[in-house]
């Protein structure tokens, strides 16, 4: 019976990357069995497959770290430093959009009429429910730090209720998001308007769900006493992200909403 | 005398007395800081106590008999969870609870085996040149 002398983590052989990797294939060749093809059984069985392997990592994680205590210290430090350079990866795939966007609407061409926002284009009022979610995403910024103070302080029940106000103020802006592309006077067809908007917006609202799914994952865990006052990563991780979400939004409001109406 | 034997003495200029640390939160190591923070870490605010807080499953003063409307989820199972986790069966970790286990994992197995084997046959027929 053999026991590590060391703090790190070697991990047990593992399906998950190689299920990963074939389901981002079947996700990729199903996107094109629908465009061309008008096929969807590819397309399923890759975001079912992918679904799996994401739900089954995460849970061999969480039994890894929380079950078999093999999370030390330096371990967390580097699990610290991957969430890190996730969020940074995921900035610069912003800074894309908003590339897209500047370079659009900084010089706008001679077939928008020179100007921005473009001739026949009627701009979302930055006043009415893009402010609402403003201050829904900043709100939910507060909550969220109160749950980790109330963990840090070993409160139980005020963690568990300022965890479900943040859920709820992220699925608020969610709903409120999904009426306004209903409502909305023009779409992602109308021009480089249209696309720049419901690009860099249609991605945010994404990353709103994932953190929204990360935060509720974070609640069960804590609802089951996964979480301890000094040692609750996940919850920090699903923290930063979701202070990422919020001040993407403010980046999103503040050009496209504010100054590009 | 030797010039060897010369001193010197280093102009002190913004030299520290002593050097402070704080523990950075984020890299978890210490890094360097004014004497301020090491004083007085937790800022200006008083109360809180320096002493690590212990750690805390669940408020200490409930019972889970006196289950009132805020006893959340039941009773803290963690610890037997750890104790069947770690039993030492050469299990690796995805498959360690058993039948559920080996369900998912044929499964997501299976979905993803026999998918690719169909998309790279749906890719090869798809690349044919259609005859009119």
């Amino acid at each position: 019976m053999t026991h590590q002398t060391h703090a790190y983590h070697m991990v047990n052989p593992s399906p998950w990357p190689l299920t990963g990797a074939l389901s981002a294939f079947l996700l990729t060749s199903g996107m094109i069995m629908w465009f061309h093809f008008h096929s969807t059984l590819l397309l399923f069985m890759g975001v079912t497959s992918i679904l799996l392997t994401m739900f089954q990592w995460w849970r061999d994680v969480v039994r890894e770290g929380t079950y078999q205590g093999h999370h030390t210290p330096v371990v967390q430090k580097g699990l610290r430093y991957g969430m890190v350079l996730f969020i940074m990866s995921e900035v610069f795939f912003f800074v894309g959009f908003f590339w897209a966007f500047y370079h659009s609407s900084l010089s706008p061409a001679l077939e928008l009429g020179g100007c921005w926002p473009p001739v026949g284009i009627n701009p979302l009022n930055p006043l009415e429910v893009p402010l609402l979610n403003t201050a829904i995403l900043l709100a939910s910024g507060v909550s969220i730090t109160w749950a980790h103070h109330s963990l840090m302080e070993g409160n139980r029940n005020q963690m568990i209720q300022a965890l479900a106000t943040t859920i709820g103020l992220g699925l608020y802006f969610t709903i409120l998001q999904a009426m306004e592309y209903y409502e909305a006077p023009f779409t992602i067809s109308d021009g480089i308007y249209g696309s720049t908007f419901f690009v860099a917006t249609g991605f945010h609202g994404l990353h709103v769900i994932i953190g929204s799914l990360f935060l509720i994952v974070c609640l069960l865990r804590q609802l089951f006493y996964h979480f301890t006052s000094t040692h609750h990563f996940g919850f920090e991780a699903a923290a930063w992200y979701w202070h990422f979400v919020d001040v993407v939004w403010l980046f999103l409001y503040v050009s496209i909403y504010w100054w590009g109406s | 005398m030797a010039p060897s034997l010369r001193t010197y003495r280093l102009r002190e200029v913004g030299v520290r007395d002593n050097m402070y640390y704080k523990f950075s939160g984020f890299t978890q190591k210490l890094a360097g800081s004014w004497a301020s923070a090491a004083y007085s870490p937790q800022g200006l605010k008083p109360v809180a106590s320096s002493e690590a807080p212990p750690i805390i499953f669940a408020t200490p003063t409930k019972f889970a008999s006196e289950a009132d409307t805020y006893d959340y989820a039941g009773k803290n199972k963690v610890p037997e969870l750890q104790k069947f986790f770690q039993k030492a069966d050469g299990i690796p970790v995805h498959l360690k609870q058993g039948l559920p286990d080996q369900m998912l994992y044929r499964t997501t197995m299976a979905l993803t085996l026999g998918g690719t084997i169909y998309c790279l046959i749906a890719l090869y027929m798809a690349s044919q040149p259609k005859n009119k």
